[in-house]
């Protein structure tokens, strides 16, 4: 019976092991106060990695940098992330499993995350009923946060606590925008829109289809292309017969945009390919980025947007900071699409936090989570973040409306690059 | 091959070959009074097999190792999570483990179930049926998509059989996915309501009313399957497991016997959907995909195919490798400073650690667990005595 | 297996049995489709369905000689990819593509001869090590053994490079095309579907006119009988699961090639599609799997053409379950009666 004996003296390591760990819930580390931990649930492993690995790192830097200060308040900052990607795919059940895990660990004061909609449709019930403040730098659903579109299900027990706050805006404000520039400014007429049928990608594709037939344009296809999808070609020569002058993908460069683009390049349509802040997501040199994957040459006459004011200096030091920070790293050394709003909603906790703290320098630890959630939330405050002034509405939505437009530059330092052309504020509309 | 030994004498129960009395011939009879107890007794054996369980798991949670990862309410959650598996492991024997079908596409009914509670309970279409009377008709609903999922496959031999529900188990969450109209799409339905009893409030912040539900589930389950197993459906799923054309010639209606198989395995993924529906309050097709119906399936084989006490420890146990060891080894490594292993961040391993356990576990173990006697006689038939179920030819080629 | 009395209908490498039905369906699908959805699409089809068709054949191959469901094979053909990559990445540096014709056709030869043998030697590898303790073993447990291979294989290239799509290589220019006449086909087509054809028939040629393939034929039909008559199964089995991941490494190459991207979860689609290929085919026969690629492929880009993308996995599942029906065996498996 080997595999008895074995298992025995597994499990009596694991033991041991385990007995000289510390117990969660403050270890009584290096700052005079204990340590506060931030949660990040993200999925992390498997082929979502490329997506969740640069947000948390995002995430990790603002820890960082504030303990580098001192820690806040005489707290020291604990980076907890947990991954909840199954067999390489996010998991709803594994991120549920997550934010029990993180609602019960007295020590978390605020979660970053998540990434996909569907999660945070899992995660609000039980962060909601905890009073735990959880921040999104990624998820664009209307439902997790307007009540007209069924937010208040996810908050049966306490309707009126806002405990999730975003700082990604919904689709409805990408889609138009790129609808209108692409109208306007490029002056296109016939567009092929792809989706990556998830809720992100649909969303801001379904919102895009909306505005352009508004303004008068005409869609030549409308296709659904699942984000495993590597093989675009039989889209493409459908559609070129019917000539389109535009491309717009709705979706993620792990799902496929790096690969479409290149396939249309191949099939010689140079035409412009648009698409939301997904594909925003670094230089030619950076690890899995739509200008890498497709080729600095064919990425050319491609536009993106992001819902952040560009051009902005703190922008740029944040890009810097990142890559000096992470240089060590063995992948994923630049920033990616959604690093910076990690960083932002980490800002935003972290600052919340150092408010509280400043009038209430003795609160105990469920205290400091119920105070960290009530300044978040609240509409009257403002954060100043890398994507500009940061403030969340009653809802827990973003109030900045701002839309950036990026276009590819392939003659540009590090095999080609995004770069700033115009922003557009789409506030009120 | 084997050499033909001596037979040797029956040994009685209590005592060693020499004929005396020691500490191991005593706790083999032990075992072998426990056995015959539960054989003859099953419906109560497995009450109080589970209530033990069901007492025992969270006490030990409470102990020193265990209490350093996290605290029992989140223990206990995660055992209610794994409860999921255990019922979908129960379901999934009964066609492979029993009846030799092999099905690659079992989470379909798993999806089936839950989705029927999510369009029964859910704001997305108004209607807000009470979770009780669900499980039975999700179990029923799942019990219907099992014959018909199973009638194309009558004719189909092996691993034709295989392909074919694989095909099932990949068409059904694409349907989920694309009728975004009727099913929420990528976005799922969410806003499921929990169960409600009288003075008892199902809520995410309390672990226990999920957890004992979820043990009462598991009981009926088992003692149902028991019967089952016990019973000529019984019997006749295993004769054609055994030899299909010899079932068929004694009598063994074949098409009505492999019906019920997959009905009824799929009726307990019924139960496990509106369970799971209602505990994580939303259904995607995102939870639907071939992994799950490969995890469910190497919980059947790791514990021992046709063992039905096996198959759920199996489950218990892939369930806590998958997603609870391995995605806490960074934080142990974090606590425990080891030279090498603390500065390896072990989320990227996981498939590679995943995939070597079980190759290795199939290669240490392919029987399983808690096979069933002849099949380990058969395995490792060489190693062992001529026994009266013995075969000549050595190991017959499985 | 003892306990099938009534046997998996297959062919293990022999002639296709006369009835010429499948090939019928199969031609006259060809041509519904090519009026369909015209000659654009239908190279498009071709193509894909050709990259299918060789990683189907190691698929039926292994079947066919120990009744295996191979899951990591379609990890072999992604690794198969990844090693083409380094290949050629290694020997070109970052030098630009524009090699005469000579260097390029010699680079092509290179490309396959090193990815194929490199990937045959890991086919060997893992049955040694992964499926020869089990093949006494229950039927299941090799089939569990062959995902955790799979799975060792994919996260092993992650952590090498990384989860995000890698460019490979594409010495073939994408743009260019063949003029025949009216015509023009790109020339990555032509290469494609080429150099797949000419493997395949390589493959049946060897299969059907050597002693080594008239040994696989014989391990496939009757092992024991096949020990009888002298042949060495060990080595038979090696031998098979060699040719079959050498040309699943092939299919890589060609991957490389066409789409210039490769990444580390390819096999688990390419193998599904590949085994359904196979199954469709009738599982143990060459040129059933070799059809069924193509038929794949035809299912799949006529459901792009006609703006039903999304459900192209679910209808190629529909068309296997369908002909499964009206053929159990699949189209070329040999109708066998139940046998004691």
């Amino acid at each position: 019976m080997r595999l008895s004996r074995l298992g025995a003296a597994v499990v009596v390591a694991t033991m041991v092991a385990a007995a000289c760990s510390s117990t969660p819930g403050g270890s009584g580390g290096a700052g005079q106060k204990g340590t506060l931990k931030l949660g990040v649930t993200l999925p992390l492993s498997g082929g979502a990695a490329a997506d969740g690995q640069p947000t948390l790192k995002g995430a990790k830097l603002a820890v960082d940098e504030a303990n580098a200060k001192g820690g806040i308040g005489g707290y020291k900052l604990e980076l907890m992330p947990l991954d909840h990607a199954v067999n390489g795919k996010y998991n709803e059940q594994q991120a549920a499993q997550d934010m029990q895990t993180f609602v019960a660990d007295a020590a978390v004061i605020g979660v970053v995350g998540p990434y996909n909609s569907a999660v945070g449709k899992v995660q609000i019930p039980i962060s909601n009923d905890a009073g735990l403040v959880q921040c999104s730098p990624a998820n664009t659903n209307e439902g997790l946060t307007k009540p007209e579109f069924g937010a208040l299900n996810l908050r049966k027990n306490h309707p009126d606590r806002i405990n999730y706050i975003r700082v990604a805006t919904t689709d409805d404000i990408q889609g138009p925008a790129m609808a209108v520039y692409g109208f306007n400014t490029l002056k296109l007429k016939n567009v092929l829109i792809i989706d990556d049928v998830t809720t992100f990608g649909k969303g801001v594709a379904d919102n895009f289809e909306k505005k352009w037939k508004e303004l008068g344009g005409t869609v030549v296809d409308r296709v659904g292309a699942g984000a495993d999808t590597t093989d675009f070609n039989g889209i493409i020569t459908a559609a070129k017969p019917k000539n389109p002058d535009g491309v717009y993908y709705g979706g993620v460069v792990t799902s496929g945009a790096g690969l479409l683009l290149k396939q249309l390049r191949q099939q010689g349509l140079t035409i412009p390919f648009m698409g939301p802040d997904g594909i925003v997501n670094g230089n030619g040199d950076a690890e899995g980025s739509l200008i890498k994957v497709a080729g600095a040459q064919n990425a050319a006459n491609s536009y993106g947007t992001i819902a952040a004011i560009g051009d902005f200096p703190a922008k740029k030091d944040f890009d810097a900071a990142f890559s000096e920070h992470f240089k060590g790293d063995s992948d994923f050394k630049t920033p990616g699409a959604y690093s910076g709003p990690a960083y932002a909603c980490a800002t935003v906790v972290l600052k919340s936090l150092e408010e509280f703290l400043k009038t209430n320098a003795s609160a105990d630890q469920k205290a400091i989570r119920e105070g960290v959630r009530a300044y978040a939330s609240d509409p009257s405050h403002s954060f100043d973040t890398v994507l500009g002034k940061t403030s969340f509405d009653k809802n827990g939505d973003n109030t900045q409306k701002f839309i950036s437009f990026y276009v590819t530059d392939p003659a540009a330092p590090n095999n080609g690059d995004w770069v700033f052309k115009e922003q557009q504020d789409f506030g009120g509309s | 091959m084997s050499e033909i030994r001596e037979i040797e004498r029956p040994v009685p129960a209590g005592r060693n070959a020499a004929g005396g009395r020691d500490l191991r011939s005593r706790i083999g009879e032990i075992r072998e009074r426990a056995h015959a107890f539960s054989s003859r007794h099953r419906s109560t054996s497995v009450v109080i097999g589970l209530s033990l369980v069901a007492a025992i798991l969270p006490l030990i949670v409470l102990l020193p190792p265990l209490s350093g990862f996290s605290s029992q309410p989140v223990w206990v959650n995660g055992f209610t999570i794994a409860g999921i598996y255990v019922l979908l492991a129960l379901g999934l024997n009964i066609v492979v483990g029993l009846s030799g079908l092999l099905d690659l596409g079992y989470a379909a009914f798993f999806a089936i179930g839950s989705y029927s509670f999510a369009f029964a309970a859910s704001p997305f279409t108004g209607v807000d049926v009470p979770f009780w009377p669900m499980l039975l008709i999700g179990a029923v609903l799942a019990a219907v998509f099992g014959i018909l999922l199973g009638a194309p496959t009558l004719r189909l031999r092996g691993d034709y059989l295989a392909i074919v529900t694989l095909g099932f188990g990949e068409i059904v969450p694409i349907v989920f996915l694309n009728s975004s109209t009727y099913t929420e799409g990528p976005n799922g339905i969410g806003g499921i309501s929990p169960p409600s009893l009288p003075s008892i409030a199902f809520t995410s912040a309390d672990p226990w009313p999920w957890y004992i539900t979820m043990i009462v589930l598991i009981a009926v389950s088992m003692i149902f399957i028991y019967r089952l197993q016990d019973s000529r459906l019984g019997r006749a799923w295993m004769a054609i497991r055994e030899d299909e054309l010899a079932a068929a010639s004694n009598g063994v209606n074949t098409v009505t016997t492999k019906l019920l198989a997959f009905a009824l395995g799929a009726s307990t993924a019924g139960l496990a959907g509106v369970f799971s529906a209602s505990k994580l309050t939303l259904v995607s097709p995102n939870l639907f995909r071939f992994d799950v119906s490969f995890t469910v399936l190497a919980m059947v084989v790791l514990g021992g195919m046709g063992n039905i006490w096996g198959v759920a420890v199996g489950a218990f146990v892939i369930f806590m490798i998958q997603n609870v060891v391995l995605k806490q080894l960074n934080i142990l490594f974090d606590n425990i400073y080891v030279p090498i292993l603390s500065d390896i961040d072990f989320l990227q391993y996981q498939f590679l650690l995943y995939g070597i356990a079980l190759v290795a576990m199939m290669l240490l173990r392919p029987e399983g667990l808690f096979p069933n006697r002849r099949r380990r006689r058969e395995l490792h038939a060489d190693e062992s005595t001529l026994g009266e179920l013995g075969d000549p030819m050595g190991a017959t080629p499985q | 297996m003892a306990t099938t009395a009534v046997t998996t209908a297959r062919a293990p490498f022999e002639r296709v049995s006369r009835r010429s039905t499948p090939y019928v369906f199969v031609v006259g699908l060809a041509l519904a489709v090519f009026a369909l959805i015209g000659p654009a699409q239908f190279i498009n089809a071709l193509t894909i369905g050709a990259i299918y068709a060789l990683v189907a054949l190691g698929y039926t191959m292994v079947y066919g000689i120990i009744e295996l469901i191979n899951f990591a094979h379609g990890d072999v053909f992604m690794v198969g990819a990844f090693v083409s990559m380094f290949t050629l990445t290694t020997i070109l540096g970052d030098g630009s593509f524009s090699l005469g014709v000579g260097p390029t056709v010699a680079l092509i030869i290179v490309a396959f001869a090193g990815t194929m043998a490199v990937m045959g030697v890991l086919g060997v590898l893992i049955e040694r090590f992964a499926y020869r303790p089990l093949r006494n073993a229950p039927r299941l447990a090799p089939l569990i053994t062959a995902i955790g291979v799979s799975f060792i294989l994919q996260n092993a290239v992650q952590i090498v490079y990384g989860p995000s799509p890698i460019n490979t290589p594409q010495l073939i220019p994408p743009t260019a095309r063949i003029e025949i006449g009216s015509i023009s086909i790109g020339l990555i087509n032509v290469f494609v579907i080429g150099s797949s054809v000419g493997l395949m028939v390589a493959l049946r040629l060897f299969v059907n006119r050597t002693r080594l393939g008239r040994a696989m034929r014989a391990t496939a039909q009757d092992r024991e009988a096949a020990q009888l008559m002298g042949v060495d199964i060990n080595r038979t089995i090696a031998l098979t699961f060699f040719i079959g991941s050498a040309l699943a490494g092939a299919a890589g190459v060609v991957q490389g090639f066409y789409f210039g991207n490769i990444q580390f979860n390819l096999g688990f689609q390419a193998g599904l599609k590949a085994f359904t290929a196979a199954v469709l085919g009738g599982i143990g026969n060459i040129t059933g799997a070799a059809l069924g690629g193509f038929v794949i492929g035809f299912v799949e880009v006529t459901a792009a053409a006609f703006g039903l993308f999304v459900w192209g996995q679910a209808l190629v599942f529909a068309v296997l379950i369908i002909t499964l029906i009206f053929r159990p065996s699949g189209l070329l498996g040999q109708q066998l009666g139940e046998r004691a």
